[in-house]
């Protein structure tokens, strides 16, 4: 993930940027990972690796996400 | 598409993988071949809701590369995280009123990696003017269960995912009381609205909450259903489970389903979904017979799947 998406992954895992995709499987993880994120904050690097693994597996549907939540 | 039990007969001899939903009374005689399928005699086909013991409906699985079929019970439906293709779809079907069913209800939304394996399908169901058992086939055999979950593993083309969505017209509004749940259940007697411990029968009652609509628990913008099947003296029964740290508040009144439902699809704006599903909720409530839901053609189902189960949505299914 660039450092840009990244950063703004992180807000939007905090739950200080809103972002929902048009994949229902994709915002299912970011609820999860934001539940986990407030229940334990040091687990940022973990989640972020979570939607690492998620991006790297199905690009023909996150690519998109990525592109709209750069122009965030 | 709804066809006649010869061409699903011709359909499944001419090798193809397919997905089929009919009456049990024309799933049993079906050839042996590659398929898999579930009971219901309701179906949103191109022409409308219908009610049919003589049609199936059929999808052609031609996108797939490969395939291969699974039963599984309660002790290892979660398998399918492991058994399914590295870039697949898994298409599940759960007979109503199993524990395989129950056990998937309460749990896949706690299964590692079921994010990383997109799982489609939903849950069978029968004729709501009989009491049939609900039941799956596996079309490499022949063999239906009511016990047992079937599953159809499909292996995508290199460079091509497969998307689930789901179409809801279900939504909350933020300044209804939130309602919080101590413990994963399928019945519940008591709650928390707004934290205050209740007991969510009588809220119910008290509140006059139509409970044609159900549950919801808004889940990163998409709002997941729960819908209330009955309301006791003491208890609420459920189609889904309610889940411990999420918060659900009773769905905002929709006062014309069908319109609702149309302008949703719309907005959904999917080209070319390989398989979609809706719920027999929106079915009776949505007086959905002889009534078009363009594009979203399929079965009429007693839960959908979309990784987890849900309760009243449309659920499809696209490769992109």
């Amino acid at each position: 993930m660039a450092p840009n998406i990244q950063a703004k992954f992180q807000l939007i895992l905090q739950k200080k940027l809103k972002y929902t995709s048009a994949n229902l499987g994709f915002n299912m993880l970011i609820n999860k990972l934001q539940r986990k994120v407030a229940s334990d904050p040091e687990s940022m690097d973990a989640c972020l690796k979570e939607v690492d693994d998620f991006a790297a597996k199905f690009p023909a549907v996150v690519n998109a996400d990525f592109a709209k939540i750069a122009a965030l | 598409m709804l066809v006649s039990f010869d061409e699903a007969s011709a359909l499944i001899r001419a090798g193809k993988t397919l997905h089929i939903a009919a009456d049990d009374s024309l799933l049993s005689r079906l050839p042996t071949g590659k398929w898999i399928g579930g009971t219901t005699p309701y179906f949103i086909a191109e022409s409308g809701g219908v009610l049919s013991k003589e049609k199936l409906y059929v999808n052609e699985l031609s996108f797939a590369e490969d395939a291969a079929v699974a039963v599984y019970g309660k002790y290892n439906i979660f398998q399918i995280v492991e058994e399914c293709f590295e870039n697949g779809l898994t298409m599940l079907i759960l007979p109503y009123g199993s524990k395989v069913a129950e056990k998937y209800a309460r749990e896949a939304p706690y299964v590692e990696e079921l994010l990383l394996h997109p799982t489609v399908g939903w849950v069978s169901g029968h004729d709501l003017n009989t009491d049939e058992n609900a039941k799956v086939y596996d079309g490499t055999t022949g063999k239906s269960y009511s016990d047992k979950a079937v599953a159809m593993y499909l292996k995508l083309p290199e460079g091509k995912n497969a998307m689930i969505s789901i179409v809801n017209i279900f939504e909350d509004d933020k300044a209804d009381p939130v309602i919080t749940f101590d413990e994963n259940a399928l019945e519940v007697t008591r709650c928390r609205v707004n934290g205050r411990e209740t007991d969510l029968a009588a809220y119910i009652r008290e509140n006059h909450i139509d409970t044609q609509m159900p549950l919801v628990a808004d889940c990163n913008g998409v709002y997941i259903n729960v819908s209330v099947k009955s309301v006791g003296d003491k208890s609420v029964g459920l189609y889904a489970p309610v889940f411990k740290g999420i918060e659900y508040r009773f769905a905002t009144r929709v006062s014309n389903y069908v319109e609702e439902l149309n302008g949703r699809i719309a907005a959904a704006g999917a080209e070319k979904p390989v398989f979609s599903c809706n719920c027999i909720l929106n079915y009776l409530y949505g007086d959905l017979e002889g009534k078009k839901t363009p594009l979203y053609t399929g079965p009429v189902t007693f839960g959908e799947v979309a990784y987890q189960l849900l309760n009243q949505t449309l659920t499809y299914c696209e490769i992109v």
